[in-house]
C-alpha cells in the first residue's frame, strides 16, 4: 500500500473513531439539540411498541404496557436529569465559559445507542422470556413456554445492551468534556457523581411518573 | 515555504533568535532577542490564530471554517490563551530575576 494511501485509510480510520466515541468534535449546539430530542422521540415511540421502559438514566427494562407519551417522557427525564448536575459541575470547575446549549445539546446526542437498545428490544421474544424469567422467579405457572430460538434472541439483545450502556456512557462523558471544557480527575469524577446522583434521582421520578399518569 | 522553528529539536528549549539580516544591504545584527508571543506557538497554533483573525474572531465561522464544532473551536482557542499565558508569565519571570 502507497504511504498515501496508507495515510487516507488512517485518517478515515481516526475520523470514524471520533465520530463513534466524540462525534461532539464536529457536532453541538442548536444541530445536536435538534438530533438529540428527535432521537429521544423516536426511541420512545420504538420502546412503546416493544414496552421497554428507560427508567433511570441508564436502565432499560422490558415493563408493562403504557400509553404512549410515557415512554418519550421517560427519556426526556433521563436526558435533563444528568444534562442539569453536569451544567452546574461545569460552572463550577470549568476555567472556561460555555453555552447551556452545548451541555443540553450534546447530552441529548449522547443519548442516540438508546435507539439501537430500543429497535434491539423490539422482537417479541424478548418480552415472552422476560414474563417467564419474572414468574419463574415470582414461582407462579409461566403463561408462555419459551424454545431455544427466544431465549438466543433474548441473549443477543442482553449482549447488545450492555454494549450500548457502555457506548453511551463513554459519549456522556465526551460531551461533557467537549462542551464544559473539562479534563482530568476532576472531570472524571464530577461525571461519575452527577451519573449516580441522576441515575437515583431518575428512578424516583420515573416511578413517580408511571404511578401518578398511567 | 520553510517553517521557522520556535523549539530547539534536541531538548525542545525555546529558541531564541540570534541574528537578523536586511536582504537588501546586507547589514547583519547580532545578539538575543525572544520571538514574539505569537511566534513562539506552534505552526498549528499560529495557523489557528491566523484563520481566526481572517473571519474577525468570530467562533461561529471558524467552526464553519473549519467543519468542527463551536466547543472545539472555543476550547482550542482557550488552550492557546492558557499557552500565551504561560509564555508571558515565564517571560515575566526571567526579567524579574535577571534584574
Amino acid at each position: 500500500m502507497s504511504e498515501i494511501a496508507l495515510n487516507s485509510t488512517t485518517t478515515f480510520q481516526n475520523r470514524l473513531t471520533q465520530w463513534l466515541f466524540n462525534p461532539f468534535m464536529f457536532v453541538a449546539g442548536l444541530p445536536a439539540l435538534s438530533a438529540g430530542f428527535a432521537i429521544i422521540l423516536i426511541s420512545g415511540f420504538f420502546c412503546w411498541l416493544g414496552s421497554t421502559h428507560f427508567d433511570g438514566v441508564l436502565d432499560c427494562h422490558i415493563g408493562l404496557a403504557a400509553q404512549w407519551w410515557i415512554f418519550p417522557a421517560e427519556g426526556l427525564i433521563d436526558w435533563i436529569l444528568l444534562a442539569i448536575p453536569l451544567f452546574f459541575f461545569g460552572l463550577i470547575i470549568s476555567k472556561s465559559s460555555f453555552r447551556f446549549i452545548d451541555v443540553f445539546g450534546t447530552q441529548a446526542l449522547a443519548r442516540w445507542p438508546y435507539l439501537i437498545t430500543a429497535v434491539v428490544m423490539l422482537p417479541i421474544a424478548n418480552q415472552k422470556v422476560s414474563s417467564y424469567m419474572i414468574a419463574r422467579l415470582n414461582q407462579v405457572q409461566p403463561v408462555a413456554a419459551v424454545n431455544f430460538t427466544d431465549i438466543f434472541i433474548f441473549a443477543l439483545a442482553m449482549f447488545v445492551i450492555i454494549l450500548m450502556i457502555g457506548w453511551m456512557v463513554v459519549l456522556m462523558y465526551r460531551a461533557y468534556s467537549v462542551s464544559c471544557n473539562v479534563k482530568g480527575p476532576k472531570a472524571i469524577v464530577t461525571f461519575i457523581i452527577a451519573l449516580i446522583g441522576a441515575e437515583i434521582v431518575s428512578k424516583f421520578a420515573v416511578v413517580w411518573l408511571l404511578s401518578n399518569m398511567r | 515555504m520553510k517553517i521557522l522553528p520556535t523549539t530547539c529539536p534536541a531538548c525542545s528549549e525555546q529558541l531564541k533568535v540570534k541574528s537578523l539580516i536586511c536582504e537588501n544591504c546586507s547589514t547583519e545584527i547580532q545578539g538575543s532577542y525572544d520571538l514574539p508571543p505569537l511566534g513562539q506557538l506552534s505552526i498549528d497554533d499560529q495557523l489557528f490564530l491566523l484563520d481566526f483573525i481572517k473571519v474577525s474572531g468570530s467562533l461561529k465561522d471558524m467552526a464553519g471554517l473549519l467543519k468542527l464544532s463551536y466547543p472545539t473551536i472555543r476550547n482550542r482557542l482557550d488552550e492557546i490563551i492558557e499557552r500565551i499565558k504561560i509564555t508571558e508569565s515565564s517571560r515575566q519571570n526571567k526579567r524579574e530575576k535577571n534584574k
